[in-house]
Order: structure tokens, then C-alpha cells, then sequence
């Protein structure tokens, strides 16, 4: 009766679970996204709706008027579009291998206001004017070779104010922009609205804000609300894979507004002259520390952030090692086997003992056959009386649960792993389309289980076990194929390990 | 506050009890302990404060390796015992015996009692 309610339990569990996952991708995520492209469209003339001053608020109707390119900047993998009103109107990555679905270069600049550069009054008067009257530039074409090219920007708002922005683009995408008042007066300045490149229910994206002592503020689409962060250092609107952000090396205050869907708008808030470091782009950690070490923090991972990051500085060390993501996850999981090696050894030494215990434990086996609890504390107690336990523990077990949590962050949010390609493969962050790494992982993991001593107390339990790895070959099918692989490898270590177990185990008896 | 109190080790309790019922059959006996550091887990949560027996698991499934010995080790807890004379039926869920410290017992999870056992 016992039994059967187990078989029945773990059974409805895996059903359920597995139902959950189908039914979720299906009804939740699939609409979602279909949804979240088509508001993008309708918001495609919509402005941001601010409240948080009149003036910013003034400038929604005024900066639907059509603007033009007054310059365009363009390097080897970036061109860029500077508009009338001294904003950055376009960003698109050149490199094919960012190229959207339909084969056009991909578009960075979000269509929702404000723009990269955008700057704002608090002067109701100077604000209007600033965006009536059209911005100077001192060139209009500009190509970056291997040196950074520097374009001045000037607006004369009736000779009330003089603003200047002085912006130097590097080769690898980034800039360093310079905002000269001719008098002192109080503007805002944005990085931007985020990228709406990569958006889905499944990750998050938003903005993130660091400050001075190294405290983040991070802020979820759909969870602004009115407020200013002071000593703040960096301000990055991010998607998953994409950012734009403004750094300046000494701290300033950010005003963030939520929009019409609660999503965080910020804007730096000062009235001097300022100097910032904008980057819009890919988030690579290489990319983002060459820049300035402060901006790592750009790159989110959602829940479980601190251990993802930190995971994936191993995981970029084994990838700059080996150069492939694949064996990078490999020498990963090789590593976390040495490290428990020193356990493994000591199950090794204790199975020795064991072997001798073999008469006295089918004794007990026999006497408490129908009481598991039972048999199992008179087990405990002859493992104590010679010494030897051959259990290996539940920490072993828990570690892995962090390890293989991390993995699939860095899968879900590392645009350096997005399209790392290994053997047949072609991309490690989505499913294995030809299932062969699921199947490897069912074989292996089958394998494991026939070579490693079980003792069920249960016979039902025992089935149960054998048909995990068909459960979770199924379940396991649509995972990136990343975390298949991590798995699947870590099944075959295993397999070594037992197998190297059993032989020594077997050439003791002989003896 | 004591709604916030109970919540807070109820949450702990619900999670192992759907870890013993759904998850732990599918990875098999591993523990070196007995009871099971789940189960030690459980007992602590039911018995003492929060950061008590938060404390106390961790330090029990960290030691739940091959470099610790494992073996018998039963929950320790801290506990004042209200007496009430006016229980009607009395529920036995646990055993606590005291040891030498005060408000201190090992708890042992009652069980039915069978003749057949010796």
C-alpha cells in the first residue's frame, strides 16, 4: 500500500512538473512574447508620458516632431546616427553574427523616447527652446579606423545658454562625451530608454544603477516607481543581452520616472559641467571591463546573481584555455570532480571495509525487511561500530544544485555563450535540436545506475529508479543544451570513477 | 507577530515535506546520518527557533560528507516545557529526553510501538 502511494507519488510529480513546463511555455510565454512585439509596434509613435517635472513632462508633445540626421559615425562593426537635437537616433551593430531574423543589421536604440544624449531643462523656457532649436555639429560624417574620432555638438538656445557636448567615439564602441554650459543651470541627461532587443518573461531586463560604495539598485520593467538615487556612478537601461549606459567617475543623482508600463526612465540630474563614459551595446564582461572594471555589474543575471557571476569568471578562464564554450563546460565539471575527489576517495577506502560487513548486513536486511526507518538506524550503528560508512552524504549532492543553477543563468544571460557552437551543436544556449545529448544523457545516466550498488529497502522505489532516465531524458530535452551537456559529462565521469571502483574492488577479492 | 513567527518555520517545513515526498525518492539514500539530515532538518524546524535550527541544519548537511563520520545524531533542542493538566488525549509526536543541560533534549520522533519488536 506504502509502496504504491511512493510509485504513485514520484509519478503525478514528474507529470505534473513536466505538464507545468509544456503548459507554461505554451500559454505564458509564447502569448507574451507575441504580445510584447506587438505593443512595440503600437508604441512605435507613442511618447513617454514623465511626470516627473512640467518641463520634461512639457517636452513629450515637442519631441514628436520629426528630426533629421545631422552626422552619422560609422567603424568597422557600428554605425551611428546623431539627429537634430544632439541625440544619438541610431545605433546598429554591423557584425552579421548580431543581424536580426529578417537579415538586417541589428538596431539598438529603442523607438521609446528619451534617446542616448537626450537632454532636458528644468527651465521650462530653456527646455522648450532646446528642442525647437536644431543642434550644430561640426562635422557630419565621421569614420573610425583604429583611433577614436571626436564630433562637437553645439545648441546656442538664443544665446541664453550655450551647450556644448564634445563626444569621442572609440573603435570598440564606446564613447566619452563632454557637456560644457556656458552658464550654470540645472539639465538632465540620459542614457537612454534600454535596448528592446532581447526582451522576454523569461529574463529580466530594466535598469540597473551603481553607486559609489558599490551598492546596485536595480529596477525591473514594470517596477518603477518616482525616485532619486544619489551617489550614483554608473546608469544602464539593459535588455538580456544588450545595454546602453552612461558612467562618470565622479558621482551624480539619478531622477527615474516610470513610463506608461511602469518601465524605469533615468535621468542624470546636474547644472555643471560633466564628464561621462557611454557605452551602447553587447554586454561582454571583456568588452565592459576594458572600459572601466566599475561597469562588470552591468551584467545581470537575475536570482542568484553574485554566484552566476562569479561562475562564469571560471567558466571564461577554461573558455579562454581551451577556446570553445563546450570544453570550457567540460574542464568545469572536471574541475568540480577534483575538488570532491578527496571525498570520493574516502567512500573508496570505506567500501573496502564494507565488503566484510556483507554477511552481518544481510542479517539486518533480513530482520527489519518491513520497517525502512528500522533498517535503517541498525545499518547506521554497524556503520559506526566498524567504522565505515558507505553513503557519500548530501552535500556532494546539494553542491551540485548551485553549479547547475549558475550554468543555466550564464546560458540564459551571457551573450558571450549565445551561439557557442560544440561538435554538431550549433548553439549551446538553446535545446540540442537532434535530441542527442538528451539521449547521451539517458544512456550515461543509465549506465551509472546499473554499475552503483544500490540497496532499496523498497522494491517499488527500485522501479521508480530505473525509469529515471528515461523521465529525465524527456525533461531534460528541452534544456539549453549546455546544462544537457554538463550533465551528461558529469554522468560519465561518473561512470569512470565507479568503473575504476568496481575493478579495484574485484581485484581485492580476488586476493 | 507570532503569525510572521510560525510562517517563517512553517515555510522550511512544507519544502522538506515536498522534498521527502517527491524529490529524495528520485536520488536515493545518500545521507550519512540518521536521522536523515532531512528529517534532522524537520524535527529542528518543528522544535526550535528559526535561526536556531537554521544554524544547526546547515552545519548538519555541510558535515553530510565522506570526510565527516555520520552515524546516530539525533536533533538537540532548546525547549521550555509548558505542563498542561488538562490534556484529554494525549497526541505523542515526540519523545524528548533531557539531557544534562537545562531545557535542553534529544528528540526522537515517536512512532507506533509494535510487540514484534525486540
Amino acid at each position: 500500500m506504502d509502496n504504491n502511494g511512493q510509485l504513485k507519488r514520484i509519478l503525478i510529480a514528474t507529470v505534473i512538473s513536466f505538464a507545468f513546463f509544456v503548459a507554461y511555455d505554451y500559454f505564458v510565454l509564447t502569448p507574451q512574447q507575441k504580445a510584447a512585439s506587438k505593443t512595440i509596434e503600437q508604441n512605435h509613435t507613442m511618447e513617454i508620458s514623465s511626470n516627473m517635472n512640467n518641463s520634461v513632462n512639457k517636452t513629450s508633445s515637442n519631441t514628436a516632431k520629426k528630426t533629421v540626421t545631422i552626422a552619422t559615425v560609422s567603424a568597422k562593426n557600428f554605425q551611428i546616427k546623431i539627429d537634430s537635437l544632439g541625440r544619438i537616433s541610431s545605433f546598429k551593430l554591423k557584425q552579421t553574427k548580431f543581424n536580426t531574423e529578417n537579415g538586417k543589421h541589428l538596431e539598438l536604440v529603442n523607438d521609446k523616447l528619451p534617446k542616448p544624449l537626450e537632454i532636458r531643462f528644468e527651465n521650462r523656457k530653456l527646455n522648450t527652446l532646446a528642442f525647437s532649436i536644431p543642434v550644430k555639429a561640426d562635422k557630419n560624417e565621421i569614420v573610425i579606423n583604429d583611433k577614436p574620432k571626436t564630433i562637437v555638438l553645439t545648441q546656442d538656445l538664443n544665446s541664453e545658454e550655450i551647450i556644448t557636448k564634445k563626444v569621442t567615439f572609440y573603435p570598440d564602441g564606446h564613447y566619452d562625451v563632454k557637456v560644457t554650459l556656458s552658464k550654470p543651470v540645472i539639465y538632465y541627461i540620459t542614457p537612454g530608454y534600454r535596448p528592446k532587443v532581447a526582451v522576454d518573461k523569461l529574463t529580466i531586463h530594466g535598469l540597473v544603477v551603481k553607486k559609489s560604495d558599490g551598492t546596485l539598485s536595480i529596477i525591473e520593467d514594470g517596477d518603477a516607481v518616482n525616485e532619486t538615487i544619489d551617489n550614483a556612478l554608473v546608469t544602464a537601461g539593459f535588455d538580456r543581452y544588450y545595454t546602453t549606459l552612461l558612467y562618470s567617475k565622479t558621482s551624480y543623482s539619478v531622477v527615474i520616472v516610470p513610463d506608461k508600463e511602469e518601465n524605469p526612465v533615468a535621468f542624470i540630474k546636474t547644472d555643471s559641467n560633466k564628464e561621462f563614459i557611454g557605452y551602447i551595446g553587447p554586454k561582454f564582461v571583456d568588452t565592459l571591463k576594458s572600459i572601466d572594471p566599475q561597469l562588470i555589474d552591468v551584467v545581470q543575471y537575475g536570482v542568484g546573481t553574485f554566484f552566476a557571476k562569479n561562475l562564469f569568471f571560471l567558466l571564461d578562464w577554461f573558455y579562454k584555455l581551451a577556446g570553445n564554450w563546450g570544453i570550457a563546460i567540460i574542464l568545469l565539471v572536471v574541475l568540480v570532480r577534483l575538488v570532491l575527489f578527496p571525498l570520493t576517495y574516502k567512500g573508496m577506502v570505506s567500501m573496502y571495509k564494507l565488503k566484510e560487513l556483507a554477511p552481518k548486513m544481510k542479517e539486518i536486511q533480513q530482520k527489519y525487511k518491513k520497517d525502512p526507518q528500522k533498517l535503517q538506524m541498525h545499518m547506521m550503528k554497524l556503520y559506526k561500530e566498524y567504522g565505515a560508512n558507505p553513503l557519500g552524504g548530501c552535500m556532494p549532492l546539494l553542491l551540485q544544485i548551485p553549479i547547475f543553477y549558475g550554468i543555466y543563468k550564464l546560458l540564459l544571460y551571457s551573450i558571450e555563450l549565445k551561439g557557442a557552437s560544440f561538435l554538431w551543436i550549433k548553439d549551446l544556449s538553446v535545446m540540442d535540436p537532434y535530441f542527442i545529448l538528451p539521449v547521451l544523457m539517458g544512456v550515461s545516466m543509465y549506465v551509472h545506475q546499473k554499475l552503483t550498488p544500490t540497496n532499496f529497502q523498497d522494491p517499488m522505489q527500485e522501479k521508480v529508479f530505473k525509469f529515471l532516465p528515461l523521465i529525465f531524458t524527456v525533461m531534460m530535452a528541452t534544456f539549453p543544451a549546455g546544462l544537457v551537456l554538463y550533465w551528461t559529462v558529469n554522468n560519465i565521469l561518473s561512470i569512470a570513477q565507479q568503473w575504476l571502483i568496481n575493478r579495484i574492488m574485484a581485484s581485492k577479492a580476488h586476493k | 507577530m507570532k503569525n510572521l513567527k510560525t510562517s517563517l518555520k512553517e515555510w522550511p517545513i512544507k519544502l522538506i515535506k515536498f522534498y521527502q515526498s517527491f524529490i529524495s525518492p528520485m536520488l536515493g539514500n545518500n545521507c550519512r546520518y540518521y536521522p536523515s539530515c532531512s528529517e534532522y532538518t524537520k524535527i529542528e524546524f518543528e522544535n526550535d527557533n528559526f535561526l536556531r535550527a537554521f544554524f544547526k541544519s546547515t552545519l548538519r548537511i555541510l558535515t553530510c560528507n565522506q570526510l565527516f563520520k555520520g552515524g546516530i545524531d539525533y536533533p538537540v533542542v532548546k525547549k521550555k516545557i509548558k505542563t498542561n493538566f488538562f490534556i484529554k488525549k494525549p497526541v505523542i509526536k515526540y519523545w524528548l529526553i533531557p539531557v544534562n543541560k537545562k531545557d535542553e533534549y534529544i528528540i526522537i520522533k515517536a512512532e507506533k510501538w509494535t510487540i514484534t519488536d525486540n
